[in-house]
């Protein structure tokens, strides 16, 4: 289990990082999200031990900062980049070593990641003959090797096509299964929906999102439902206005009227209703929100907020 | 630090070195080099010089002075005594140039444009008291002094007249010809100091102190732009992930200050058959352990030097940039080297003593103070030097090792002096 307790970095007397506390779980696939300048990186640099805390701790499965630690930790930089002129083999077999593994491990490890991203044929090939997809595809490598236990990805969707896309969800899928803690930094809100248990969003530095992706969507949803139902709506008490958009209607709800007292005036008026749910906005939209209107946690909320959620109870 | 992560890194860096087409052309193709410049330099010079003298058959005269109105009409050189060869021996070989006289410079002139004569040699009226000689010749080049000596000895002959049998005239023209000097060496034995031992005098201690400055400007250079390469090409936060930026920097020294050693090793190599024959024909004295203290130099400098690259490389922004700023200590290195005769000449006046205790121009200067000819370095100056440069290169890596730190994570900016004076305080 990933753990930051109350961490800070300062950076010529600007919070870059401002009292962040959250932790991650083992076979969770975390979303760290934020707008560029938003102390990402910064976290993830004193996660992976490079930057240290002016406060604060960070400990993985207990550990403190230390070789230890570091040899259960990878990392996927945004800014990537590899030994040009080094084979592809020799390459991944370098950073197996330096995770602690032997040489005919590293070398043994590495064949089978090569071809598990079906880069087999690629493995004696100097690394600047390879296209930016499957250079990409290699790094990526760099980070599986030696079975990490916290995996950072920092955009590792970017610069990839749908078929790597969908090969490198069923990597991560793996990973998941088999107990790593993944931390996946990206602005790709639908693959946070799609792949991510819960969410942390940052902005100036400070926490202002946590918790499972489906209540962060669920506290900036609309006053409203998405209905799809047989017969009439319109005068139906508590709703305010209808829209209609792909079959659907979505019904905005008066200040007063609730979920259930609208349900309840549908079903009294013999309304056969197929499907309902609460009109929640896409992620993408919650992230515009709250970096566009400065919304999200109070530091009065904080604490609150900052508990964690049970994995997978949104999924 | 883990010791693990530092080899596996050092040994990456060594080969990655060592394997790249470009170490390869610089091992092999630098000795070859040289090697073709010497053979297409000084063996043709000496062929010059030589083909000058035999060349010289008619020497025109205009004999205003009248000192010379018996002199005799020709001259005899030996080419052995007169151009002596720097490899083996020449046999003994005698060349003969007539002399002609000519009543005035016109007459002279004309012969001479007319290649009657090689060259037209112009006593004047006032020579005896004044010494001035004029010589004309059809054209000059870097062996035109090579007859000097033959007018020489027959300007004495004419000068003496029959007085003296042509032995003492021969001995009275050059009469330091055949004086050898001895002097102690640094075992206080007398060795006879030619102008072979002269030539290898000077070419050891260059040799010594060049090879050890490029050693440790080759490791150094390699640094500099590894770094700033693993940089510019971002492979370094997913490195400094798994390892410590210290692992990084000694793993980085310790392979490609290896990679340097390997070079000059090379180069070392090749150039033993053409060296070693030379060495035996002076047989020339080393002082004790000298390997052992070059060895010495070498780790300390480049723990120096290297430091200093590896903390440049991880300030600038990119390769280009590094090598401006890391050709700078270079200079510094082989600083000695310009003032290598004044050393070579005092090797233990003040200016000497200063350099080698001087840790960045220590190993250089030392390495020509220890191996200038009947040198004796006292001890307690080698131990200063390599102390203080102990000092220097350890303070070097502490804060190149903060520099590298901060700098390694720094893209876009080149930071300013305060930044980086902040970056070095910063424990």
């Amino acid at each position: 289990m990933l753990e930051i307790q109350d961490v800070t970095k300062t950076y010529d007397g600007v919070a870059v990082v401002n009292h962040v506390s959250f932790e991650v779980n083992p076979g969770e696939i975390f979303a760290l999200l934020g707008p560029n300048g938003a102390g990402k990186t910064t976290l993830i640099r004193m996660i992976t031990d490079i930057l240290k805390p002016d406060s604060g701790s960070i400990r993985l499965d207990g550990l403190p900062p230390g070789p230890e630690r570091r040899r259960r930790v990878a990392y996927l930089p945004e800014e990537r980049g590899l030994y040009k002129r080094s084979k592809v083999a020799e390459v991944l077999t370098y950073w197996g070593t330096l995770k602690n593994l032997s040489a005919a491990d590293a070398a043994r490890e590495a064949k089978a990641l090569l071809a598990r991203v079906e880069l087999a044929d690629w493995s004696d090939k100097q690394v600047q003959t390879l296209s930016k997809g499957m250079q990409q595809k290699v790094q990526l490598c760099t980070a599986l090797i030696g079975s990490p236990r916290l995996l950072i990805l920092d955009e590792p969707f970017s610069g990839l096509d749908p078929v790597n896309v969908q090969l490198l969800e069923d990597i991560l899928s793996e990973r998941r299964a088999a107990g790593a803690t993944v931390l996946l930094s990206t602005h790709q809100m639908n693959k946070v929906e799609e792949l991510c248990d819960r969410a942390l969003m940052m902005h100036k530095g400070r926490m202002v999102l946590y918790g499972t992706v489906r209540d962060i969507r669920r506290q900036y949803a609309d006053h409203a439902i998405v209905v799809r139902a047989q017969g009439v709506l319109d005068g139906l008490p508590g709703v305010r206005s209808i829209e209609v958009f792909n079959g659907d209607r979505k019904l905005v709800l008066e200040p007063s009227a609730t979920t259930g007292s609208v349900l309840r005036a549908m079903l009294d008026r013999g309304i056969e209703i197929e499907s309902l749910a609460l009109a929640e906005l896409p992620l993408e939209d919650v992230f515009v929100k709250v970096v566009r209107e400065g919304l999200g946690m109070t530091p009065a909320q904080d604490v609150s907020l900052a508990e964690p959620v049970a994995v997978g109870g949104a999924r | 630090m883990n010791w693990h992560q530092i080899l596996t890194i050092a040994r990456r860096e060594y080969l990655a070195a060592v394997r790249r087409k470009a170490f390869l052309f610089t091992a092999i193709g630098t000795p070859l080099y040289f090697g073709f410049v010497m053979f297409v330099s000084i063996g043709p010079a000496a062929k010059e010089k030589l083909s000058a003298l035999k060349e010289f058959n008619v020497l025109g005269v205009v004999d205003s002075s009248g000192l010379y109105s018996h002199a005799p009409n020709e001259i005899f050189t030996d080419l052995a005594l007169a151009a002596p060869s720097i490899g083996a021996p020449m046999p003994s070989q005698m060349v003969r140039t007539q002399v002609v006289f000519f009543p005035d410079m016109p007459a002279a002139e004309k012969a001479l444009r007319a290649s009657a004569v090689n060259q037209v040699l112009v006593i004047p009226s006032n020579y005896l008291v004044k010494g001035a000689l004029r010589r004309y010749a059809r054209s000059s080049n870097l062996f035109s002094n090579a007859d000097r000596q033959p007018i020489a000895t027959w300007l004495v002959q004419g000068m003496i007249g029959n007085s003296l049998d042509s032995l003492r005239t021969a001995r009275v023209a050059r009469p330091t010809l055949g004086m050898d000097l001895y002097a102690l060496d640094r075992n206080g034995q007398f060795e006879l100091k030619d102008g072979k031992r002269d030539l290898v005098d000077f070419l050891l201690p260059f040799a010594f102190a060049m090879l050890l400055g490029l050693s440790i400007t080759v490791g150094g250079q390699y640094l500099l732009t590894g770094v700033a390469e693993e940089k510019e090409s971002r492979i370094l936060e997913s490195l400094l992930c798994t390892v410590t930026p210290e692992e990084l920097l000694g793993g980085k020294l310790v392979g490609l200050g290896a990679a340097g050693l390997t070079l000059v090793g090379i180069w070392v190599a090749m150039g033993i058959p053409a060296l070693g024959a030379a060495a035996l024909a002076v047989k020339p004295t080393f002082p004790p352990g000298i390997i052992l203290i070059a060895l010495a130099y070498f780790a300390l400098a480049y723990l120096f030097y290297g430091s200093l690259m590896t903390g440049i490389g991880s300030v600038t922004n990119n390769m280009r940039e590094a090598q401006q700023f890391g050709v700078w200590f270079s200079f510094l290195n082989f600083a000695p080297m310009i003032g290598m005769s004044l050393l070579l000449a005092h090797p233990s006046g003040p200016l000497a003593t200063g350099l080698s205790l001087f840790p960045p121009t220590a190993a250089t200067a030392m390495m020509l103070r220890l191996m200038a000819p009947s040198s004796v370095v006292p001890m307690w100056q080698l131990g200063l030097s390599l102390g203080l440069l102990a000092l220097a290169g350890w303070l070097a890596l502490t804060i190149s090792a903060r520099i590298f730190r901060v700098g390694l994570l720094m893209y876009g900016k080149t930071p300013n002096l305060p930044e980086i004076m902040r970056w070095a305080r910063t424990p």
